[in-house]
């Protein structure tokens, strides 16, 4: 048994690829924790529309900039478009400091609008804003605190942050198991000459690919039925929008992560080798293309580069029909997204792939 | 036409050569296999018999020369030439997942001309395995099985890459009588080795390569009896001869060591050289045979023990290449 267990560590430290992304793997994902502040609160994105341009809204302004979970957008929008981006989802917050809040005489409110979905952060943002009115208004004279806000709550369905991480571990799951799956099947049959053995058959080269990618697809669609139907039904999450929307998008996005996971295969060359390498790949995109967290509050360019990764399109799409109930052809810019990652996944495995 | 086809050999290689960067594996190989023989490639590992192979199956392109197959040009017509040519590839494995049925349905459906999968594993006498996985069966099973694979789509011409590599002598010989099988149905068979019995006894004709170059097409009894030499001598002495002694036996003189052990693989040989025993090969004529025992009897030394053998390939490749056959 000692000689068994000598030979079997000789033997994998020769397989030095596997011995490198197997270190890869544990770095990577110390690095992409370290990114993270999962300590904190979490951001709001926050317009606010200043109609006084007074001193003491100045001064709002100023002390909402201190808060740093408040992260006040710049853009100069107006109010009724700014209310639908509340209600669509794309703002957290819409703060309008009225015409009147410079002046003592008039009692004016400060509207503070905002979604019934993150109710959490609903409350620690009313707070927030709640007091630096007051502070700010209690300058001026008394206040009764209760006269200063005036929340406008817009009712949208019943979303929790179990429903967005549903939608995100559907989109996971599909991206490991394609990119994994196939990089390890196909580094199997090339180490066991199986790729060979069909090369010297009749069989088109393009059908072998269209026969794996077909019965991957169809897999990722009884996995993807599989981790819908356990997250409502035990865990009650919602789907609110067209479940064939849904399934459509996690056709196209196995497609890419099953090109991705071929171009690996080539690369790899033990099972072991690609294995490690599959993690290594689907590993940053499962917490940069959005699945558990928002990758707004990213540092450097890290946001920017997580809007590029595969990943995030299809979370986004599947959230837009599954949660929104968005029709499909509604998250067109992200299916173009998907759509270009197919066609670049697609010529570099025929650029890489070999089968001997 | 259809007359001319009939009579094209099975496969036809004209210069063939091969280069890997600065490395040639083949350097000019012409041969014919004709339809209905056996047809085998002999040589050591390197000589260029799988790079030959897999010319022929497509797998390679070769850097020059020409290859028709069953009268197909091979670089213009290569998916009719699979079609219809059945290979077993040298280390080749199956779907793990898969039973053996399976497997041979899942090949035949890429065939338009498929055999029945019960009939193919009866042929190979493996019917009582049929929803057995691959990883179940014995060294000689696999081997077998690999061979029913290659007819799947009830070939012309199979190849079949050191079908008996690593089996022991039963499964050997086994699978000799299988591939007797099926040449006797009509099918031309080419296949490597580098075992000289599997090539004498399985094959009408040979050729002999060695770093990548043809050294020689012809009958394995042809290739035989072309040598000089015709008969192995092997002498045991009751004391060690001098070189001169043995130089002065006119023959061609190869000396075993005491002790020496002789080639392992070779179950029916000696495992063990008696002391003083030298091996001479002598040309087949009555006079040297003759000269030999004169020369023996005048160094006054005892003759414990005499064999006289006829030459075997393993000779013929010795004289051909000056070396040993390598594994």
């Amino acid at each position: 048994m000692v000689a068994l267990t000598l030979a079997n560590i000789k033997m994998m430290a020769r397989n030095r690829q596997a011995i490198f992304w197997a270190l890869f793997f544990p770095l990577m994902l110390v690095v992409v924790f370290g990114l993270f502040e999962v300590n904190g609160v979490g951001s709001a994105d926050v317009v606010v529309i200043d109609q006084s341009e007074g001193s003491n809204s100045e001064l709002l302004l100023e002390r909402f900039n201190e808060i740093e979970f408040l992260e006040l957008e710049s853009d100069e929008i107006g109010f009724s478009e700014a209310w639908d981006k509340v209600a669509d989802g794309d703002l957290g917050y819409l703060i309008v400091i009225p015409a009147s809040f410079d002046d003592p005489a008039i009692s004016s409110k400060v509207n503070l609008v905002y979604s019934t979905r993150n109710p959490d952060r609903n409350q620690l943002v009313d707070g927030a804003v709640r007091n630096l009115v007051s502070e700010i208004q209690s300058n001026s004279g008394p206040v009764v605190p209760s006269e200063l806000l005036m929340a406008d709550v817009i009712e949208v369905p019943e979303v929790d942050y179990f429903d967005n991480v549903l939608l995100g571990l559907l989109a996971l799951g599909i991206m490991m198991n394609s990119i994994i799956s196939i990089a390890v099947r196909i580094s199997t049959f090339r180490n066991q000459s199986i790729l060979k053995r069909l090369l010297v058959t009749p069989l088109p080269i393009w059908k072998f690919f269209a026969a794996e990618i077909t019965a991957h697809v169809l897999l990722a669609l009884v996995q993807a039925g599989i981790i819908l139907a356990l997250g409502v039904f035990v865990f009650g999450g919602h789907v609110h929008g067209n479940i064939l929307w849904v399934f459509a998008i996690t056709a196209l996005g196995s497609v890419v992560f099953l090109n991705i996971g071929f171009i690996l295969s080539a690369w790899a060359k033990s099972p072991a080798a690609a294995s490690g390498m599959g993690n290594a790949v689907a590993m940053p995109m499962m917490f940069l293309g959005g699945a558990f967290f928002s990758t707004a509050a990213l540092p450097w360019v890290l946001p920017e580069i997580a809007q590029a990764l595969p990943l995030t399109p299809m979370v986004a799409a599947l959230r837009e029909v599954a949660i929104d109930s968005e029709p499909i052809w509604e998250t067109w810019p992200y299916l173009a997204a998907m759509g270009a990652w197919v066609v670049v996944t697609a010529v570099g495995a025929i650029k890489v792939f070999k089968f001997g | 036409m259809i007359f001319c086809a009939i009579m094209e050999p099975a496969v036809q290689v004209e210069n063939l050569v091969k280069r890997f960067g600065t490395f040639t594996a083949l350097d000019g190989v012409t041969f014919a296999v004709e339809r209905g023989e056996v047809f085998g490639i002999l040589g050591p590992n390197g000589a260029g018999k799988t790079t030959t192979l897999e010319i022929i199956e497509s797998l390679q392109k070769p850097t020059e020369g020409r290859v028709s197959v069953l009268g197909l040009d091979l670089q213009s017509k290569a998916a009719e030439v699979k079609a219809r040519i059945g290979v077993q590839l040298q280390a080749s494995a199956y779907y793990d997942y898969l039973n053996l049925t399976e497997i041979l349905a899942l090949l035949g459906s890429f065939y338009p001309n498929k055999a029945a999968p019960a009939t193919l594993l009866e042929q190979v006498g493996l019917s009582d395995k049929a929803v057995n996985r691959v990883a179940e069966l014995s060294g000689g099973q696999k081997q077998r099985f690999a061979v029913a694979a290659s007819l799947v789509n009830n070939p012309e011409l199979v190849v079949l890459d050191e079908p008996t590599t690593g089996l022991d002598p039963q499964a050997r010989r086994n699978l000799w009588s299988l591939i007797k099988e099926v040449n006797q149905r009509g099918v031309t068979v080419v296949l490597t080795t580098h075992a000289m019995d599997e090539a004498e006894l399985l094959c009408s004709r040979l050729a002999i390569m060695d770093q990548g170059k043809l050294l020689a097409v012809d009958t394995p009894r042809n290739l035989i009896n072309k040598l000089e030499a015709s008969y192995a001598v092997k002498l045991t002495m009751d004391r060690p001869m001098t070189m001169a002694q043995l130089e002065a036996l006119n023959g061609r003189v190869e000396v075993l060591q005491s002790g020496e052990q002789n080639d392992p693989a070779a179950e029916d040989q000696e495992s063990n050289i008696a002391e003083n025993t030298y091996l001479l090969r002598l040309a087949n004529s009555p006079s040297a045979l003759k000269s030999m025992l004169d020369e023996i009897a005048k160094t006054g030394l005892g003759l414990e023990n005499l064999q006289i053998t006829p030459v075997t390939l393993e000779d013929v490749f010795l004289e051909l290449t000056g070396t040993e056959l390598r594994d």
